[in-house]
């Protein structure tokens, strides 16, 4: 029977994404209708304080920009193919350093694919998606916890950095109801920006030996801002390829490279006795969990890891992955992404791939190929 | 004397731009409006006009080509100080390549001020002509029949621009400026320059072209702030659900429920799913329908299950239920052997039809009575007149009422309970009861 503290109540990952990045500060969010994120555009028009329909997902970006640059967090929601259109802009806010979150929820691909079938074939994109190969931060929810607990450190990874920041999802983890006991929920900080204080010396990209740069809202009384998507120096001008404008691109790369530690999120369900791993992430975390307890019910032992912080690839992942004679990486496309991410496309012997389109993948699948991995070729 | 909004910068433009003019002709305006540089805030496009943020004292932020308006218009919206002036520079390339941006801040008429700087030509990139350019352009590789631009103001002004105006390089700007900058809501100007690269070489040639004239219109319109609510959060609201009874369930059971859009197939699945929930089972549900919601099929696949449930895909139901043709014509491909149909009198016959082949039910006797029964010890298919017992938004629940009664995996006091936390929860327990009954 119900306990006393207990809530359970019956909701989906929109809800719980849209209320936990509005207690962690989004003050607006910016839509254009797509599916599968139908319920987080409906969710953020009851709860963000600002919620504005855009003509297109060009035009959210820009607006998402433009509140950023004011103070104001944004966030914006889209499957693949609003997302092309975003990405430019999410350069823009990359290279200006406006925090922001892109909830990109995938669907089956390629191109307007299957507008109500989940999918998993967005990684290598956002892997790819700033020029120069620089990574954004990418967390991606694999239950419904997660989807609480990475829509936070999705919007305080984004202040704290000063960076777009992708929350990968899918049709399957959005639009799914589940029961929940909510009152397990861990309590949402509110993300507070990182503030130059006082009337000194202001420089826009000025670190003083920081990661990312104090910040300051256009249109402010004190301090002059100058925000740049151009190749840019501390002041914030134009500069074709001076070392100091070099120096201030470079430090993009840095300051998310050297902060993973502060953002890697995993869950690593070890079994002793196991030379084999699961690696997944998102959607199919939950079928490989199950996988996992047929499998070890049946006895034979192997373990999980669930990637929540894809990028950049945390270097505890490869740690973690390097004890385990095999690797058996689920994820719901036919090319392997993650398994191209981690290992390139040179696939070795110990690496394997349980992968699929049109359909979740499911346990006895996964339990399968497990099992085939280990069989002597 | 107010700060000058430009420094002492040499100006980075080709000798007789009228970039040059355009942007004194800024600084003179925002000076005589006694406007102090950090009240204003300068959104610059990509091109030559982009050029001028390190000329400039007030916030600037340099964005994408097209974008500007776009970027200002988020600005504006986000900022708390509606006194502070918001100015997008953007040549002829960046207004034509962002047209959608123009337009949709012309008809939000937000307050901030567009400037084009038209002079007819992308004077970075090799001299190609623009949307923007005249029909008298001297392109070297222009064809003879140019096209003609576009009447940026009469778009802007038609899409409910409170001041646009149109000018030429030759004038005193200024007046303009302060004219557009001082209207509330969104203004335009645009200001045909030459481009001392390329094409047209004489102001006077400008004046001679009947592409331009100088205009200037007004829209009465109030200006346009986005809404500020106080978001309500979206746990508090959900009423928690009280495990009340007990369900025999020991382990997973795979449900579809199926039928036509409007018929409340997904109200029907909540319902199951918290009827569930209220006896102690762990619930999922996901829909399914066509993009044209309001019609064509609904599906609603539910597991309830003993354990926590991870994986939420079903292939093949334990228990299917169909009250439609549009439902039996999505789902019948993923009834199996041991899947349990419960279906509307109306679908019987072809049901029946389906007898014999492998996976499929059994055959129904002519009176539409349970056939013989499957490998699970359960009839394998039940037909019953569930749209006469429940309308057509209450058949399906009247089927899981009837299903629930019949083989008991749930109490259907649990299913009443359910219904009493809907909206229609007195209509949802009337069917109930007659499902029941029957």
């Amino acid at each position: 029977m119900t306990t006393v503290d207990e809530r359970m109540v019956f909701l989906d990952g929109s809800r719980l994404i849209i209320e936990a990045m509005a207690r962690a500060g989004a003050g607006a969010y910016i839509g254009y209708p797509i599916t599968p994120v139908n319920w987080l555009f409906a969710g953020a028009k009851q709860r963000i304080p600002i919620a504005l329909e855009a003509p297109d997902e060009i035009t959210a970006l820009q607006w998402a920009a433009g509140f950023s640059s004011s103070g104001v967090f944004p966030v914006t929601a889209s499957a693949f193919p609003g997302f092309a259109l975003m990405i430019e802009s999410i350069n823009m806010s990359f290279m200006m350093e406006l925090p922001m979150v892109i909830i990109l929820a995938q669907r089956l691909g390629p191109s307007t694919g299957s507008a109500t079938t989940g999918g998993q074939g967005d990684l290598l994109l956002l892997r790819g998606c700033i020029s120069g190969g620089y990574s954004l931060p990418v967390f991606c929810p694999s239950n419904l916890n997660d989807c609480w607990d990475m829509a936070a450190a999705s919007v305080h990874t984004a202040v704290n950095l000063r960076t777009p920041v992708v929350l990968l999802t899918s049709k399957e983890m959005v639009m799914t109801n589940q029961n929940m006991d909510i009152s397990g929920l861990k309590e949402v900080e509110r993300a507070e920006r990182h503030m130059h204080e006082g009337n000194g010396e202001y420089k826009t990209y000025g670190v003083n030996g920081n990661l990312a740069p104090p910040f300051l809202p256009l249109g402010n009384d004190l301090h002059q801002v100058r925000l740049n998507s151009s190749t840019h120096d501390m002041e914030g001008i134009t500069q074709k390829n001076s070392p100091e404008a070099l120096g201030n691109t470079e430090r993009l790369k840095n300051k998310i490279e050297q902060s993973i530690d502060d953002f890697t999120y995993y869950d690593h369900d070890r079994d002793e006795g196991a030379d084999t791993v699961i690696l997944t992430y998102g959607i199919s975390a939950e079928a490989a969990r199950e996988a996992v307890g047929l499998l070890r019910a049946g006895g034979e032992p192997v373990s999980l890891l669930v990637m929540k912080t894809l990028l950049p690839v945390p270097p505890r992942i490869y740690e973690l992955l390097a004890s385990y004679a095999h690797v058996v990486v689920v994820e719901e496309n036919i090319v392997g992404l993650l398994r191209e991410l981690l290992y390139g496309n040179h696939q070795h012997d110990r690496i394997h791939g349980v992968n699929k389109i049109g359909h979740m993948i499911t346990p006895q699948e996964i339990a399968e190929g497990v099992r085939q991995c280990r069989k002597p070729s | 004397m107010q700060e000058a909004i430009l420094n002492d910068l040499k100006m980075p433009y080709c000798p007789g731009c009228g970039h040059t003019v355009a942007n004194k002709s800024m600084s003179k305006a925002l000076a005589d409006m006694g406007v102090h540089p950090l009240d204003v805030i300068v959104v610059s496009d990509i091109g030559c006009t982009g050029l001028v943020d390190p000329l400039l004292t007030c916030h600037t932020i340099h964005g994408l080509h097209g974008r500007a308006v776009a970027l200002a218009m988020g600005i504006r919206m986000g900022l708390e100080h509606p006194d502070k002036k918001i100015i997008a520079l953007q040549g002829d390339g960046g207004a034509t390549i962002g047209l959608q941006h123009l337009l949709e801040a012309a008809r939000h008429n937000l307050d901030l001020t567009l400037v084009v700087q038209n002079n007819m030509v992308y004077g970075m990139t090799g001299g190609q002509t623009s949307g923007l350019s005249s029909t008298e352009f001297k392109e070297p590789d222009r064809p003879e029949a140019a096209v003609p631009g576009y009447d940026i103001c009469a778009l802007a002004h038609n899409a409910g621009a409170a001041y646009t105006a149109r000018t030429f390089i030759g004038k005193d700007t200024a007046e303009l400026w302060k004219e557009a900058l001082s209207t509330p809501g969104f203004s335009l100007i645009e200001i045909v320059e030459m481009c001392p690269a390329y094409g047209m070489r004489k102001v006077q040639e400008l004046h001679d072209t009947a592409d331009y004239e100088s205009v200037v219109t007004r829209n009465t319109r109030t200006v346009g702030l986005p809404h500020r609510m106080t978001g309500r959060s979206l746990l508090d609201g959900l009423k928690p659900i009280e495990h009340t009874c007990e369900a025999p369930l020991d382990g997973r059971l795979e449900i579809i429920v199926a039928g036509s859009a409007g018929e409340a197939i997904q109200s029907a699945g909540d319902l199951l799913s918290t009827a569930g929930i209220t006896a102690g089972l762990s619930a999922t549900k996901k829909g399914d329908y066509p993009i044209t919601i309001g019609t064509g099929f609904s599906v609603a696949e539910v597991i309830l299950s003993r354990q926590p449930i991870h994986y939420t895909g079903i292939d093949c139901p334990d228990i299917m239920i169909v009250i439609s043709q549009d439902g039996l014509d999505k789902v019948r491909s993923r009834i199996g052997e041991h899947t349990l149909v419960i279906a509307d009198t109306k679908l019987g016959p072809e049901l029946a039809g389906l007898a014999g082949q492998p996976g499929l039910p059994g055959p129904i006797g002519p009176n539409g009575l349970p056939g013989p029964t499957g490998p699970n010890g359960l009839p394998n298919l039940v037909t019953r007149d569930f749209r006469k017992t429940g309308g057509s938004k209450g058949a399906a629940l009247a089927a899981i009422a009837h299903w629930l009664q019949d083989n008991g995996f749930l109490p259907i006091e649990a299913l009443i309970e359910a219904a009493g936390r809907h909206k229609h929860g007195d209509k949802m327990k009337v069917i109930i009861d007659k499902a029941i009954a029957a």
